[in-house]
């Protein structure tokens, strides 16, 4: 067994924020819930706090979104027109197909009148009169749980007219997806939901203002909604006290405050997901948590968020899970849950199989992601058969900057960041794939492992 | 020809998605989901036009959606659907084992395609989220996890 690593150590029962009812028996249900203090903060909210007092805690709370992007949710909840004579919606992001990830499955699987909570607070903080749960079609466990919990929220009084008796309307429907990546993507899953194709839409304007049918919309990840109960029962302020503080050399940093829920999987014994207070590194992480590498072999790169961020080296490990940390070191949180990949994985097949995910994920409004995804699949594809040479990592190279923040959306930049990074740290495992160049400098251009 | 959609088992069911939306069009989706299920696993030509002209769209729109979005089947599928995972974590533990294992225990030609005794069609299919108990697999819309190729094997006899 790996040693466990002794602080900070995954949270208790008592301490959890997210994931208090993993583990209780018919955690889902309503009865089970309600016994558990669901809705609480709800009744809390509506009894005796005015809308914007709670866009104010949860601006206090400094909570960042979970779906990859980390914007401060409570600045997002006051973009929305207090003067709109047009109904308002709240959309929770549940599409969850950021390759790696799976926390958003547990949250609705376990625990969904947390998340219908969380939904219908917001939806009163900003005068929404109707939520939609958009949750990819691959989770049909997700999809009957939600249903379950919005039929007995329905029947129970919680979602409809009045809701708990209070002067405040709004109803829940779960809206499936049918298969697309490119669906998780705010504006591409707005189009969905109305409908059509998951085209990302050009911004401005902004959801807030122009969202799901052309009205005023806020978006929200799963897990970045199921924290909002928290934060009403104890206070913008506790939440803040948890977490990573902001960076005091950065005035621009936003720190990362509360809890996340963190998974690993991939190469490890132990794959799996937990509930941490910001602050473990990736390390442990992946060796306490995750167990470590798999028997007789190594650890080499782990990318820290899903598939779409740049991957770091088992030497780069001592980072902490943070946004401005991860940030700082040259990648990103994206979804906390990390993939792992050690000594057995050779990074040119790693680099094809990542390449042909975003070739086939890419919606092709932007022809430098619709030809840039598959063009550099290609390359990666040559570079196996052995037909690749030296000028190949240069033409990947010109591809990363003629594609890199060109597109309508950062699916682009999702897939050259990964990549890119695969291949300036890997680099001899490239040039090693290559035909014997007859210049004798090829091979010294090494820096890889 | 259309087909006359919805059938008369599923207009309640229809109407109940419909009446959720702001605009019928938008009920496209769970539309198409529950249409698929009704008639053996694909949305034939006419289907399309039934549901286009239900949801008061084009047929080429319809179309769209369904060569869009990787669920939807334009063409005859097999009576059983199996879905392998691809992407990394799969990938990492074994994945391309499992494929060539449900190729060959199908018959079908390549994924994407159903067997000649119509009764299997394999697709690769992008994440599906299962990523700790990899590598995953769904069969006819069922989750199995941890899979080896003899336990795929094992599955897809059992199906008729
Ligand atoms: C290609 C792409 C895929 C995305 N997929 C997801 C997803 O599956 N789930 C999610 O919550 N956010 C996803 N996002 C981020 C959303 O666009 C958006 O930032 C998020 O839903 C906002 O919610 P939050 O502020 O609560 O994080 C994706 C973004 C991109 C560019
Ligand atoms: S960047 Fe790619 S996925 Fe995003 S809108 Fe453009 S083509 Fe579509
Ligand atoms: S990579 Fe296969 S389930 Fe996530």
């Amino acid at each position: 067994m790996a040693p466990r690593p002794p602080a900070p150590a995954a949270l208790t029962p008592e301490t959890r924020v997210l994931s208090r009812n993993f583990g209780v028996a018919g955690s889902w249900t309503l009865a089970v819930a309600r016994e558990r203090g669901a809705y609480a903060s709800l009744e809390k909210a509506l009894g005796s706090m005015r809308p914007d007092e709670v866009v104010e805690e949860v601006k206090k709370s400094r909570l960042r979104g979970r779906g990859g992007a980390g914007f401060p949710t409570g600045v997002k909840w006051g973009f929305v027109p207090k003067d709109s004579p047009k109904p308002k919606y709240i959309v929770v992001n549940a599409d969850e197909s950021e390759p790696g990830t799976f926390k958003d499955r547990y949250l609705m699987e376990l625990d969904p009148h947390l998340l219908l909570e969380g939904a219908l607070i917001a939806a009163y903080a900003v005068g929404a009169s109707k939520v939609w749960i958009y949750i990819r079609g691959e989770y049909p466990l997700c999809i009957e749980r939600v249903e379950g919990a919005i039929r007995e929220a329905r029947a129970a009084g919680i979602l409809g007219d009045r809701v708990l008796g209070h002067a405040f309307s709004c109803d829940a429907d779960v809206h499936p997806g049918a298969g697309a990546y490119i669906c998780g993507e705010e504006t591409g899953l707005l189009e969905s939901l109305e409908g059509k194709r998951g085209h990302p839409r050009i911004k401005p304007p902004f959801p807030a203002v122009e969202g799901a049918f052309g009205c005023p919309t806020v978006i929200n990840n799963v897990e970045t909604l199921m924290h909002v109960p928290w934060i009403v029962a104890h206070g913008g302020e506790a939440f803040a006290r948890q977490g990573l503080p902001p960076d005091p050399a950065n005035p621009r940093s936003l720190g990362s405050a509360g809890t996340k829920l963190m998974g690993v999987s991939g190469a490890v014994r132990t794959p799996g997901l937990w509930e941490f207070e910001f602050g473990i590194t990736l390390r442990e992480l992946v060796y306490g948590y995750g167990g470590g590498p798999l028997e007789g072999r190594a650890i080499k790169a782990v990318i820290p968020g899903g598939l779409s961020m740049p991957v770091l080296t088992e030497a780069e490990l001592d980072v902490r899970m943070g946004f401005d940390e991860l940030q700082k070191a040259g990648s990103g949180l994206g979804t906390a849950c990390a993939i792992v990949m050690d000594d057995t994985c050779d990074m040119v097949d790693a680099c094809e199989n990542i390449a042909h995910f975003f070739a086939d994920e890419s919606c092709g409004q932007c022809t430098p992601c619709r030809e840039g995804c598959h063009w550099m699949e290609k390359i990666f594809r040559r570079i196996r058969s052995g037909a690749g040479t030296p000028a190949d990592l240069d033409l990947l190279e010109g591809l990363f900057v003629n594609i890199e923040g060109r597109t309508i959306c950062a699916l682009a930049d999702a897939a050259v960041w990964p990549l890119r990074s695969i291949v300036r740290k890997f680099r001899g495992e490239f040039l090693r794939r290559m035909r014997p160049q007859p210049a004798p400098g090829a091979a010294a251009v090494a820096g890889g492992r | 020809m259309p087909v006359e959609f919805p059938p008369p088992e599923l207009r309640a069911a229809c109407e109940e998605i419909v009446a959720r939306y702001p605009v019928r069009s938008a009920a496209a989706l769970p539309i198409l989901h529950l249409a698929q299920r009704h008639y053996d696993n694909w949305i034939s030509p006419e289907v399309e036009a039934g549901v286009a002209r239900y949801l008061g769209v084009g047929d080429a729109h319809v179309r769209g959606l369904l060569t869009f979005y990787a669920m939807y089947n334009h063409r005859p599928a097999g009576r059983h659907e199996v879905w392998v995972c691809r992407t990394l974590t799969c990938w990492l533990r074994g994945a391309a084992a499992l494929k060539a294992a449900a190729l060959a225990r199908t018959g079908c030609a390549r994924a994407g395609e159903p067997s000649a005794d119509g009764r299997f069609l394999v697709k690769d299919m992008e994440c599906l989220g299962l990523c700790e108990l990899a590598p995953a697999v769904f069969v006819d819309g069922t989750p199995h996890t941890h899979v080896t190729p003899e336990a795929l094997a094992r599955l897809l006899d059992a199906c008729e």
